[in-house]
């Protein structure tokens, strides 16, 4: 299955690229993320509680980081398996500087099995377009906040909120 | 006149069915029972490394996990029955060990205290897979790619030709030669009703109870007995009420095997009732050819010579008749025409899916389809309408029983018949003019046929994988009831009504006098069971015939009772009368006066049936009951009142028809509307018209479905996308067209009855009619032919590029 989005992230993008590779900021951002730990250079192994629809359940995986050309692109691997199925894929994230907004683009193709493959495929790029927004609004927000401060919290209506004004605002 | 047969009578199944109170296995609750759950293989193929159970076993409500090690050594592969010339047969374990050939296989087994524990406890077991290559397209199997088995060294399970004549000479000397890819896509039976599991041992007695939603106990109970190794009379499999097959259940599934293995290992009842997600995944699909016609014809429109070569999509395994099922495509390939040259050569693909088998029509639609879409190739090349290719190359009904280059002897027929009913019902002239007509406004209308022919009554024993026959036993019970015990398996067909139908009419009783047991092989006699459109041309028969046998007894007993000679013994509406032997010679007004009817019931129990003494006669109740008190009997004879018989048919039967579609595509939308349906089909002898109407609608729905809706997608990794019922478009009730049903009659000479078969009728015949409308409406555009499922993103697409 191929995923394909563009976002636009309020702060420049050699701050969006530092909080992108950060495990702890990442962890607080990533919807469901419920362990992220560092096991060598640019590679993590995660535990995300994550579904579509009614097919829901906890993965474990391995995200590894590739290609880094801070702060333009990156490309991403991600390989996971839980009860409801398994996903594995790549993609690249590109990160464009207009007018002090960062523009971040991915593209990847993604192979999913199990029943979230049966039941949930025609789901899938809602699913994935709904995360990647709660995400990447989470980021933003982590993007945002100057050193020493305390972090923000995030969470589904924090990060609703968050989207809706940055709406308005634009 | 009979008074049942022939008759719409109600069927006698429906009152508890719409009320809820019948008994399906789930409505099955036995004390104690366990539940089951299976872990199915989310890789289309893989390597299984390692299994851990343990978190599993230790969860709450749960008695056992089970894994192949557990079972290979215990419980028999899943069986094939069809026997092909080197025929690859992979070894098709319950539970797999450590290897996955599809997405659904079972690889692991909890039970628990209930569905639900059972359930969760699934997602503790921990598998790790290596995955592999899967091969999905079934020509990329058949040239290479992935090997679903390392060891065959290709992916080729069988080829095989079939078929007479010299089609290499035939098409040569043809004038013109259309050819065309065509695919059957993978369908997904869905009965309403999964299937479902119930299996309860007495270690005590050391009997195994085994109930299934299957389409044939006896067949089941004798594969089950193999499988799990124990005596096949201390097991006994019932099938309470079965809700849909369509041949889906026409199978021995591991789930079966497995649930009276582990009730003997437990010592308790275990049940397992299929999700529907279960159901779209690992219970047989059906179709699944992707084939290449060539048709000869001559410019006259006579037809020369038919090639099909075939692509079979069998999926990883075989089930119990998988390779079987394009061999019935190649019998079938003449169609209602004459064709003096036939050949099909089949490859048989493996490829990392669910098997395929039959499903309503198995390899017959497929078989019309071919031959239907191919004439009207042939009517659109040479400029003909399709109504004259058709008539041109039927048979005459003087020409059977009619030989086909595919080796049958096709029984009765009266093709143009059917054909001049259903065009003057449809009133094809003015259709054809309308259609002009619209089309000159811009309107897309199209008009399909389709005159087809199926093969029905499966059949003489010789052509079946394990009997072709079938049984009945008819008795009349001592208070005068009459008992049927039958070896066909209703499922939906209704033959606990049509079985009883035959029965009061011969025996002259009411129709509620008369029960039809079924489905319990403790019960009744063996049998083979309802498939292939055989239950009431080969079972109805054998009750037909075991009736006749037992009124041969009841007329020597009726005799003894009136003290005269079997010979002077007249039977008549449930009453047996001496004959008036001077009046009979005389012949004018020879019938006894039927005199009025003595209430079943009337005699007390254990009383002796007073001998005929008046003149009335004694009724077959009073003899019933005489044979069962058996103290005045004739002397000699045997006591009671039962006869059973096992029939045999001497060949198929072959009933026929012609289903007419008008559709109109809509320009905009590509949306495909139905104006008319017209079907048309000559089963033979009719005994209940209710209940032909029904089997012909829903045949007609479930090829609607084909034809525009329904298709089993895998990706290219073979993940089942279509794996629910909002992925997997059956047709709902607003999508079907209302339907003009008509019949001729043309008896068969098979069986005493003449009675033919309906079961797949529609779906053999409607596939293409439907085809053929869509194909016509859109022949403006060039288009001669479109692959099913016939969607109108398609269409728009075709129109759009046009415009």
């Amino acid at each position: 299955m191929k995923i394909e989005g563009t976002h636009e992230v309020h702060v420049a993008p050699e701050r969006v690229y530092a909080t992108l590779i950060d495990p702890i900021v990442l962890q607080r951002c990533i919807p469901g993320c419920e362990r992220l730990e560092k096991t060598g250079e640019n590679a993590y192994s995660t535990t995300l509680r994550a579904g579509v629809g009614s097919i829901k359940g906890l993965f474990t995986g391995n995200v590894r980081l590739e290609d880094m050309q801070p702060p333009r692109h990156f490309r991403m691997i991600v390989d996971g398996k839980g009860q409801p199925g398994f996903l594995k894929g790549a993609g690249d994230l590109n990160f464009e500087e207009r007018n002090g907004v960062t523009i971040v683009s991915y593209k990847g193709d993604v192979q999913i099995g199990g029943t979230i493959a049966s039941v949930g495929q025609r789901m899938l790029q809602g699913a994935v377009k709904m995360m990647a927004t709660q995400f990447f609004t989470a980021i933003e927000a982590e993007a945002k906040t100057v050193a020493h401060e305390p972090p923000p919290k995030h969470g589904f209506f924090r990060t609703a909120l968050r989207w809706l004004s940055g709406l308005l605002r634009r | 006149m009979a008074k049942y047969v022939g008759q719409r009578v109600k069927r006698t199944e429906d009152p508890r069915l719409i009320q809820g109170l019948g008994h399906y296995v789930d409505d099955i609750k036995l004390p104690d029972t366990l539940h089951v759950a299976f872990l199915r293989s989310m890789y289309a193929h893989a390597k299984i490394k390692s299994i851990d159970t343990s978190e599993a076993s230790h969860a709450p409500g749960v008695v056992a996990v089970y894994t192949g090690k557990d079972v290979a050594a215990r419980v028999g592969p899943v069986p094939c029955a069809a026997a092909l010339p080197d025929l690859k047969v992979p070894d098709y374990r319950v539970l797999a060990t450590n290897h996955v050939v599809f997405v659904g296989q079972p690889i692991a087994v909890v039970v628990a205290t209930d569905r639900y524990a059972a359930r969760d406890a699934i997602d503790l077991i921990m598998i790790d897979y290596e995955e592999l290559p899967a091969v999905i397209d079934v020509e990329q199997a058949a040239k290479g790619g992935p090997l679903v088995y390392e060891e065959y060294g290709d992916n080729i399970a069988y080829k095989l030709t079939a078929g007479e004549g010299d089609i290499e000479a035939a098409l040569k000397s043809s004038d013109r030669v259309v050819s065309q890819r065509i695919v059957h896509q993978r369908l997904a039976p869905i009965a309403m009703e999964g299937r479902g599991v119930l299996a309860r041992y007495y270690p005590g007695e050391q009997e195994l109870t085994i109930w299934s939603s299957t389409q044939i106990p006896h067949l089941l109970r004798t594969q089950l007995a193999i499988m799990i190794g124990m005596p096949e009379n201390k097991l006994r499999v019932i099938t309470p009420e079965v809700g849909g097959g369509f041949g889906s259940k026409l199978n021995v599934y591991a789930e079966e095997a497995l649930l009276g293995w582990i009730s003997m290992q437990l010592g308790k009842p275990v049940k397992w009732i299929e999700s529907r997600r279960e159901n779209i995944q690992a219970t047989i699909h059906g179709r699944g050819q992707v084939g290449y016609i060539e048709m000869g014809c001559n410019n006259d429109g006579t037809i020369t010579g038919l090639r099909y070569n075939v692509f079979a999509d069998l999926g990883a395994y075989h089930q119990l008749l998988t390779p079987a099922i394009p061999t019935l495509t190649g019998l079938m390939l003449s169609g209602s025409y004459k064709i003096p040259a036939i050949q099909m050569n089949v490859t048989g693909v493996f490829t990392n899916k669910m098997a395929t088998d039959a499903y309503r029509g198995a390899g017959r639609p497929e078989a019309t389809y071919v031959v239907e879409r191919a004439v009207d190739l042939v009517a659109a090349e040479l400029g003909m309408d399709t109504v004259d290719v058709r008539r041109k190359n039927f048979p005459a009904p003087s020409e059977f029983p009619f030989k086909t280059a595919t080796g049958l002897f096709y029984d009765s027929g009266d093709y143009e018949a059917a054909l001049n009913k259903a065009l003057a019902m449809a009133d094809y002239k003015s259709l054809r003019e309308e259609q002009k007509k619209a089309r000159e406004q811009g309107r897309l209308i199209g008009i399909g046929l389709s005159t087809y022919v199926e093969i029905c009554a499966l059949g003489p024993s010789q052509a079946m994988p394990a009997g072709g026959w079938e049984s009945a036993t008819v008795r009349i019970e001592p208070t005068g009831g009459v008992t049927i015990l039958t070896g066909a398996s209703p499922h939906g067909q209704g033959q606990e009504t049509s079985f009883a139908q035959i029965a009061a009419d011969e025996l002259g009783v009411d129709l509620n006098a008369v029960t039809v047991i079924h489905g319990d092989t403790s019960i009744v006699q063996y049998g083979i069971g309802t498939f292939g459109s055989r239950a009431t041309a080969v079972g109805g028969t054998a009750v037909f015939i075991a009736i006749e046998k037992l009124k041969e007894k009841a007329t020597n007993i009726a005799a003894h009772m009136m003290k005269t000679d079997a010979s002077n013994v007249v039977f008549k509406e449930g009453r047996f009368t001496k004959q008036a032997a001077k009046a009979a010679s005389a012949g004018a007004g020879a019938k006894p006066e039927p005199e009025p009817d003595v209430p079943v019931g009337e005699a007390p129990a254990g009383a002796m049936p007073e001998p005929e003494a008046d003149g009335k006669g004694v009724t077959i109740q009073d003899v019933a009951l005489a044979a069962h008190i058996a103290r005045d009997i004739p002397p000699g004879s045997e006591p009671g009142l039962s006869a059973t018989y096992f029939f045999e048919p001497t060949n198929f039967t072959f009933p026929f028809g012609t289903h007419i579609a008008v559709v109109e595509v809509d320009r905009e939308t590509g949306d495909i509307k139905f104006m008319r349906y017209v079907a048309v089909d000559d089963c033979g002898k009719v005994i209940n018209p209710m209940l032909v109407d029904g089997q012909v609608q829903g045949g007609i729905v479930q090829a609607l479905g084909q034809a525009m809706y329904e298709e089993i997608v895998y990706d290219d990794q073979g993940q089942l996308v279509t794996g629910t019922l909002m992925d997997y478009a059956i047709p709902k009730a607003a999508m079907v067209p209302w339907m003009d049903l008509d019949r001729t009659e043309t008896p068969s000479p098979v069986n005493p009855m003449g009675v033919k078969g309906v079961g797949e009728a529609g779906t053999i015949g409607a596939t293409p009619a439907i085809v053929g409308a869509i194909v016509d409406a859109l022949s403006p555009f060039g288009v001669r032919h479109l692959d099913m499922p016939i969607k109108p993103e398609t269409l728009w697409r075709i129109i759009s590029k046009a415009n």
